[in-house]
């Protein structure tokens, strides 16, 4: 039972900090695009809380600095419609850039659809019943699915559709939403950064990373301190389930520490018998915890797709070590129980 | 002439519990001496402070006076620190309920009290596997306390007592969960060992029976030494 206990508190804390993960790498998309520069809108610093609007055709003058080898026209809106009776609410991004064998075949299954296309988030996918080969009806425009991206979270679904129907689907008119520029190799992305701001007034320019932190500052702002919290509670609850299960053992073999007394076991030979009881406890608890985890992240991300999870390594190794932790700790009281044994107990019938 | 110093010597020894008029002098000024290779029986009736005797001998309970001098240490005069070392080193118990560790097999039981010892692994499982067998266990070994007979059972209790090759044993009515069949196997060991290995035995009982192997009788009544006596001889009148 206290094994069931202390992995009902690791798969709580993993589950949590698996979603979290899930949810802040989902901006990890800004860095796999094909460009390292995002030239934006003055003021907007995350693409999908803030609109950005610049002026069409300026890529010939941002490919003129030095150092940029590509300026990408990107169009982004988010647009709410209805397929077949469920409602969407989908942002849309289009790198206006010829698709071409020019472009790693992950950029292209993933980014830049075919005239006519779409690629869509599997989140996306699976809460509209799309399948590669199906059609998205975006307000009365047809875009048949040509490919599923992994990922997707509850508070943006992607599609990225083909340059040449973005205004036909985003209906942007003559505007574009960013730049983002290709840096050649050897150049200096923090000197492109500042001559594309002085190239194109008005405009922010930061880097990929710069511009994915600060779409993943949404949600750490908003789910770290809940995360944080849930993380705690479920170590207070792992520990006392812990420590309560190993003071109440201790409890009922009071007699047997005390026939071991009388045998003349030391202090540390009883408190070490305490000690391993709990970190067996901690070590089996955290590892069916661990694997519990494990399957119900998989199977819940299955059922709702926007519960997009991230199990690390790295996380599940530290959530191990401070079960471990807290299974050290949890044994205190049983072993300062066990000074307050009386050996005599054993001449008692 | 001086004899050789004997193995237990207990002197004045004195147990009080509550003070006032809720006192009790569970042990009063009790002493005796006893021999390597002798069974000293104590024997009494309920509530006459046989058992507090013996746990006070045994290092589990402080005396409120008196002192007990165990291979030429005085136990009562060591830090409580100290009282485990010498349980370990030179003293073995046999319980009337026989308190084994009911979820581990009879090796383990006899194993544990060699591990508290500091003794593990093969050599542990070499020793706890010879007493066994010595104890007529052979084929009981792997059985789980809880599976063993009353008289198995103290067999295994006894195995476990000389585990670390105690100088003294300390009995607590060793025959009274036991038929007179298996009682009698008990006492014949206990006395082989005593005999055999000159160790000193202190065997409390109600149990008449025990006299057989017993060099002599301590009778105790309100914590109060009555009567030392042979064996074989009723009580005083």
């Amino acid at each position: 039972m206290s094994v069931a206990g202390s992995a009902c508190a690791v798969l709580l804390i993993l589950l949590v900090a698996s979603l979290y993960r899930g949810w802040s790498s989902a901006s990890n998309v800004l860095t796999h695009l094909p460009g390292d520069v995002w030239v934006a809108q003055a003021g907007t610093r995350d693409p999908f809380r803030s609109t950005s609007m610049l002026p069409s055709g300026a890529s010939e003058r941002l490919e003129r600095i030095s150092g940029v080898r590509l300026a990408i026209p990107v169009y982004a809106r988010r647009i709410a419609f209805t397929q077949d009776g469920r409602e969407l609410d989908v942002y849309f991004m289009s790198l206006d850039v010829p698709t071409g064998p020019q472009w790693p075949a992950t950029v292209r299954s993933s980014f830049l659809p075919p005239p006519g296309g779409v690629v869509v988030d599997r989140a996306l996918a699976q809460n509209a019943g799309l399948h590669v080969g199906g059609e998205l009806d975006v307000l009365g425009r047809k875009l048949r699915i040509t490919g599923i991206r992994p990922g997707g979270n509850p508070l943006y679904q992607l599609a990225f559709v083909n340059g040449a129907d973005a205004p036909k689907v985003l209906r942007l008119g003559d505007v574009t939403s960013f730049y983002l520029l290709s840096v050649a190799n050897g150049a200096n992305v923090a000197a492109v950064a500042r001559a594309s701001e002085a190239a194109l007034p008005g405009t922010e320019a930061s880097t990929s990373s710069a511009f994915a932190a600060a779409t993943a500052r949404l949600v750490n702002e908003g789910f770290l301190p809940v995360v944080g919290a849930l993380v705690a509670i479920g170590f207070l609850v792992g520990g006392a389930v812990i420590g309560l299960t190993t003071y109440t053992a201790t409890i009922e073999k009071a007699r047997d520490f005390g026939v071991l007394k009388a045998l003349g076991a030391s202090d540390r030979f009883l408190y070490r018998i305490v000690v391993e009881q709990s970190l067996i406890v901690g070590v089996a608890g955290a590892t069916l915890g661990i694997g519990a985890s494990a399957l119900a992240a998989s199977l819940i991300e299955r059922r709702v797709p926007e519960f997009v999870t991230e199990l690390r390594v790295g996380d599940a190794a530290g959530v191990f070590v401070i079960t471990l932790a807290v299974s050290l700790v949890a044994a205190y009281l049983p072993a300062h129980r066990i000074n307050h044994i009386d050996p005599a107990i054993v001449f008692r019938a | 002439m001086i004899g050789p110093a004997p193995l237990l010597q207990v002197d004045d020894l004195t147990r009080v519990f509550g003070s006032g008029r809720t006192e009790v002098r569970a042990v009063d000024g009790v002493s005796f001496a006893t021999e390597a290779g002798e069974i000293t029986l104590v024997m009494g009736p309920s509530g006459s402070g046989k058992t507090t005797l013996l746990t006070m001998i045994g290092g589990l309970l402080r005396p409120s006076s008196g002192c007990v001098v165990i291979e030429g240490v005085e136990i009562t005069a060591l830090p409580s620190r100290e009282l485990p070392r010498v349980r370990r080193e030179s003293v073995g118990f046999v319980f009337q309920t026989f308190n084994l560790l009911e979820s581990l097999t009879a090796l383990e039981n006899v194993e544990v009290a060699l591990n508290v010892a500091g003794v593990k692994g093969p050599q542990a499982r070499m020793r706890a596997t010879d007493l066994l067998v010595a104890a007529g266990l052979e084929t009981r070994l792997g059985f789980q306390a809880r599976d063993l007979s009353g008289g198995e059972k103290q067999r295994v209790s006894i195995a476990r007592a000389l585990a670390n090759r105690p100088a003294l044993l300390l009995a607590d009515e060793p025959t009274a969960n036991l038929d007179s069949l298996h009682g009698g196997e008990v006492m014949d060991i206990l006395r082989d060992l005593v005999k055999e290995d000159e160790r000193a035995a202190v065997v409390v009982s109600h149990d008449a029976r025990l006299q057989r192997i017993a060099d002599r009788v301590l009778w105790l009544e309100d914590g109060r030494l009555r009567a030392v006596t042979a064996p074989e001889v009723a009580g005083p009148a």
